[in-house]
């Protein structure tokens, strides 16, 4: 097992550090905190690493056992298409996290889980850097109308709102969203690169493991303060609640299964050789590990709030609180955290837009289903533009005004944050003029909040 | 990771176990201490996903082993394998669970580079070492010293 490091073109990997510099201000103080934090791991590289040893013959779909392709000009048109698609919206994710996790990363609960997070931001990075990569080590112009320097300026351009997958246009409101974001959406992201490990296509094979390696402490980063945060809550540390917990999970739940594509499809990435499950088998495994996480955040709590209980004693009163609906020993069901049903709050997919409640439950007026999403959600995202686009896209629906499926193709409803800002066009992340270390450029607004988005 | 016929799954140990290994532990050694495994799982996911490992009975966790290669301790240059923490749920002891996590490891360290793979063994708690025997490990000559500072 061996990996070899690749860097972009300067231009390209210029371009990728200027992006650093903008949406990591604290990159230099994740370096300076590594040697503590991180005694002896490697110092953080922006590279792409690809396995040397990945298995040469195509894992499954029409065509397994044949050698897996080398370049995208072999594959057939289709194939190709739906790979560039793949790695054009994964790459779309990676640096839209980090976006997302800048804007409350300040208000980290603990130094430790502030310098874990900014890790994590630093390998995103890292990710997105692997994935253009892909993008222009290739030619893609088979399928891909825009040159390789319109492709990575385009995706660096995409800001939160005009990120491919709608996890990546909703704003944290909260370092609860920070840490709630890395043990379900990161969780989702673990499941796609496993899945592509075996991708016929062999520079994503090669790309994966180390990403999945990095992908294994992302996890951590949101489980590990998730526990704590559990712990706090039972011993009614007023600044967190298992209510808040709880509303954070229905915020992410549903956006992270839709990651997983339409419940009826990923036939033709099986069939391509691209994935090996379909997108309801890789969903329903998904949904299995999660429910494990909400069972073990509510042991925590358990036994954080009852010290004295023993290992079984424990269990047994996780199973009547939940099961059986009772308060045991001052535990009452809503003291513990609970899966939200699979097609609660959807907006893509089977059950997109059908009203489906917390527990399940069907609702047949919007205005009835938009109070109980109400009383679901966390205060701080009702009052935002994407619930707004919800709720407006739901009534059109139930209006009759619009069907699901032409609501599900609005959603996310893609900001264009280019346009009315006079320097909007000034920002081009793509550049001949070399990087100057850490110094703005002359003339380049620190924040351009207000980059063409290419979409 | 592998299937096999005696029902026992090794794969990677994920966050979401946590909280069985903390299970087991406790189950072995009667202490409940879920701060100590967050930290030190928390640990080995950062350093070596891939040496970080439980095995499923019926899709339970039945058991844990966590690992890493390292070179240029002890004066040993060469990367070395180290088996770190290890155990089997008393319930399922005696059902392979710990010499499939060991295979498992074994093979991760030599992709890894490693030519030789080292613990270390408290005597007190007596049946580790039967297991490692088994396993063919062999006592080794370097020779753990220990002073209190207190
Ligand atoms: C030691 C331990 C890991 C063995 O796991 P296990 O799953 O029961 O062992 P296996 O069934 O895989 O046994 C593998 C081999 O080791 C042998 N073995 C296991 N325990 C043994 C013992 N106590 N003495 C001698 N041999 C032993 C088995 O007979 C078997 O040999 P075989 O395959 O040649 O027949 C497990 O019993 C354990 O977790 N004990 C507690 C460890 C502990 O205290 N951990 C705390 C943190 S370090
Ligand atoms: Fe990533
Ligand atoms: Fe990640």
């Amino acid at each position: 097992m061996s990996t070899r490091e690749a860097l972009l073109p300067a231009r390209y990997h210029n371009a990728v550090e200027r992006w650093r510099e903008t949406f990591i201000p604290d990159f230099d103080y994740l370096l300076e905190q590594w040697p503590q934090h991180f005694p002896k791991d490697p110092q953080f590289k922006l590279c792409a690493y690809r396995e040397c040893q990945v298995c040469p013959h195509i894992e499954c779909g029409q065509d397994k056992g044949k050698p897996k392709h080398v370049r995208a000009a072999t594959m057939a048109p289709e194939q190709a298409h739906h790979l560039f698609g793949a790695i054009r919206a994964q790459a779309s994710t990676e640096f839209g996290s980090i976006q997302q996790h800048r804007l409350t990363l300040a208000r980290a609960t603990s130094e430790e889980e502030q310098v874990w997070v900014l890790r994590m931001m630093a390998e995103e990075l890292r990710h997105g850097y692997q994935m253009l990569h892909l993008l222009v080590e290739d030619d893609w112009s088979a399928v891909a109308e825009d040159s390789a320097d319109d492709l990575v300026e385009g995706i660096l351009a995409m800001q939160t709102g005009s990120h491919i997958l709608g996890a990546f246009n909703i704003d944290f409101d909260s370092f609860l969203d920070n840490v709630v974001f890395c043990a379900l959406i990161d969780r989702v992201g673990k499941y796609q690169l496993t899945m592509q490990k075996i991708s016929a296509y062999k520079p994503m094979a090669e790309s994966m493991p180390q990403m999945l390696r990095e992908e294994a402490f992302h996890l951590a980063t949101g489980v590990v303060p998730l526990r704590r945060l559990m712990v706090s809550a039972a011993k009614d540390e007023i600044y967190v609640t298992t209510t808040d917990v709880q509303q954070t999970i229905n915020k992410w739940l549903p956006r992270g299964l839709e990651m997983f594509g339409d419940e009826r499809g990923g036939g033709t990435n099986v069939r391509y050789g691209l994935k090996p499950k379909k997108n309801a088998e890789a969903q329903s495994e998904y949904v299995a590990e999660v429910q494990k996480l909400i069972d073990d955040l509510n042991m925590r709590f358990i036994r954080a709030r009852l010290p004295k209980l023993k290992l079984a004693e424990a269990e047994a009163l996780r199973r009547r609180v939940i099961e059986e609906g009772e308060t045991v020993q001052g535990i009452a069901p809503e003291d513990l955290v609970r899966m939200p049903h699979p097609e609660f709050f959807r907006r893509r997919g089977v059950p997109a837009f059908q009203m489906v409640g917390f527990a399940g439950e069907r609702f047949q007026r919007f205005r009835d289903y938009a109070h109980h999403l109400r009383q679901h959600l966390p205060s701080a995202y009702l009052a935002g533009r994407d619930f707004r686009d919800y709720l407006e896209s739901l009534r059109q629906v139930v209006h009759g005004q619009i069907s699901a499926v032409e609501a599900s193709r609005r959603m996310p409803t893609l900001r264009r944050v280019a346009g009315s800002c006079p320097c909007s066009r000034a920002v081009r992340w793509v550049r001949d003029e070399p990087l100057e270390p850490s110094q703005p450029q002359a003339g380049e607004p620190s924040q351009p909040q207000t980059a063409d988005a290419v979409t | 990771m592998d299937d096999s016929t005696d029902g026992v799954r090794v794969r990677a140990l994920d966050t979401i176990d946590i909280g069985a290994v903390t299970r087991i532990d406790e189950r072995i050694g009667g202490r409940y201490r879920p701060e100590v495994w967050e930290r030190r799982i928390g640990y080995y996911l950062r350093r070596d996903p891939e040496a970080a490992l439980v095995a499923e009975i019926d899709g339970e966790v039945a058991g844990f082993m966590l690992g890493e290669v390292r070179a240029g301790e002890f004066g040993l240059e060469e990367p070395t394998g180290w088996i770190e923490v290890l155990g089997v749920d008393p319930d399922h002891q005696g059902k392979a669970v710990g010499r499939r996590l060991a295979e498992a490891m074994l093979e991760h360290f030599r992709a890894r580079g490693a030519r030789t793979v080292r613990t270390l063994v408290d005597e007190t708690m007596g049946d580790v070492a039967g297991f490692f025997e088994r396993l063919g490990f062999e006592p080794a000559t370097l020779k753990p010293y220990v002073k209190s500072l207190a």
